[in-house]
């Protein structure tokens, strides 16, 4: 076993746990002592990094893992399929279902007929 | 967007699983390359589990065990590591106004990855508050059991899984843009917001592209707040001008 290796995993471990939850004490606290006073509220940048964050998030991962015209097209075919399935049943899992599959045919389609 | 689970009768536990389920499409084939990528890099079955299981970060993780096995200091590695992760330090207060009190919620931050944070985001209100707690620890259970079972899969038999299915791995991974997708889609309400989001989208793209995965997240957030804020005061000058 590797001593140092340990260390490492043990040290990055309570790091990145305290990044998660020490924010979580500090925000309620902070709105602890604010209900004491006439408002419960964040700061406005706070609440507006919340679907910033998300829609980075998007951007990021719609980087398809083939980077070629395959991938681009059936990333195109697949965001396309999963937004017209959204606008017409307002759920989660059934857009993103019928996203992989689109996705998933575009990219075999393509592939074999390559 | 309308709350999709709210007419059945699951458990709020069951509730949170069947929402996170599409996390699972991303997760496992990453999973597995991590599991892979550590044995390769001469980590145990255990150790590779082990990084999984508590740190449960996927990009440091990557990057934790490549400059590990290229010899670097422990404290470099350490600190790299925890730079990567330091974006989650803005998801806990984002929640914290939805989820109702218990100590609990300090234990099940450990769930709070990019992708929990997402879907709690965006389903929590939607969900009575006496029922938030089961939900989340459902949806983050869920996810965090799939990421550590993957990685001890492609640790024992990534090698042969993607010789058998190379496919499955491209094909899987679009879950995770589908998921965002469908969880930004409701906040283009206003011409303001599709600019803003516009912005934050095409500006995390362009990084990705570029390699600089790792900045993407914060900065294309960074450049999607500065537009907001800049035309929310080009609004107000309009405005004034306009009353005048």
């Amino acid at each position: 076993m590797d001593t140092n290796r340990w260390l490492v995993i043990l040290l990055c471990a309570v790091g990145t746990f305290l990044i998660r939850a020490l924010p979580l004490v500090w925000t309620r606290r902070h709105l602890a002592r604010q209900a004491k006073g006439t408002t419960n509220t964040l700061p406005t940048w706070l609440g507006l990094l919340g679907p910033l964050m998300i829609a980075a998030m998007f951007g990021v991962s719609l980087v398809p893992v083939r980077q070629d015209w395959v991938g681009i097209t059936a990333t195109l075919a697949g965001c396309a399929t999963t937004l017209i399935s959204w606008y017409r049943s307002r759920t989660l899992g059934k857009p993103v279902f019928m996203g992989v599959v689109v996705f998933g045919l575009v990219t075999f389609g393509l592939t074999h007929l390559h | 967007m309308n709350n999709p689970t709210s007419a059945t009768t699951l458990s709020p536990w069951l509730q949170g699983m069947r929402d996170a389920m599409p996390l699972l499409g991303g997760y496992i084939p990453v999973a597995i390359s991590f599991g892979l990528i550590a044995t390769q890099a001469n980590f145990s079955v255990w150790e590779a589990t082990a990084i999984s299981a508590l740190i449960y970060a996927g990009a440091s993780q990557f990057l934790m065990v490549a400059m590990l096995a290229s010899g670097a200091s422990t404290w470099l590695v350490v600190v790299m590591t925890l730079l990567i992760n330091a974006r989650h330090v803005v998801y806990a207060p984002n929640l914290t106004p939805l989820l109702p009190p218990g100590r609990r919620w300090i234990v099940l931050m450990h769930g709070l990855t990019d992708q929990v944070f997402a879907l709690a985001h965006n389903r929590l209100p939607q969900i009575p508050m006496a029922t938030r707690q089961g939900w989340y620890s459902g949806a983050a259970l869920l996810a965090w059991a799939s990421w550590v079972l993957g990685t001890t899969l492609g640790a024992v038999a990534g090698a042969s899984l993607t010789q058998q299915w190379p496919l499955l791995g491209e094909v899987m991974p679009f879950a995770l843009p589908a998921l965002f997708l469908v969880l930004i889609a409701p906040r283009f309400t206003s011409p303001l917001w599709f600019i803003v989001l516009g912005i934050t989208i095409g500006t995390a793209l362009l990084l990705a592209v570029l390699q600089f995965t790792n900045a993407a997240i914060p900065v294309a957030a960074a450049a999607g707040a500065l537009a907001y804020y800049a035309l929310m005061a080009l609004n107000q000058k309009a405005g004034a001008q306009h009353g005048h």
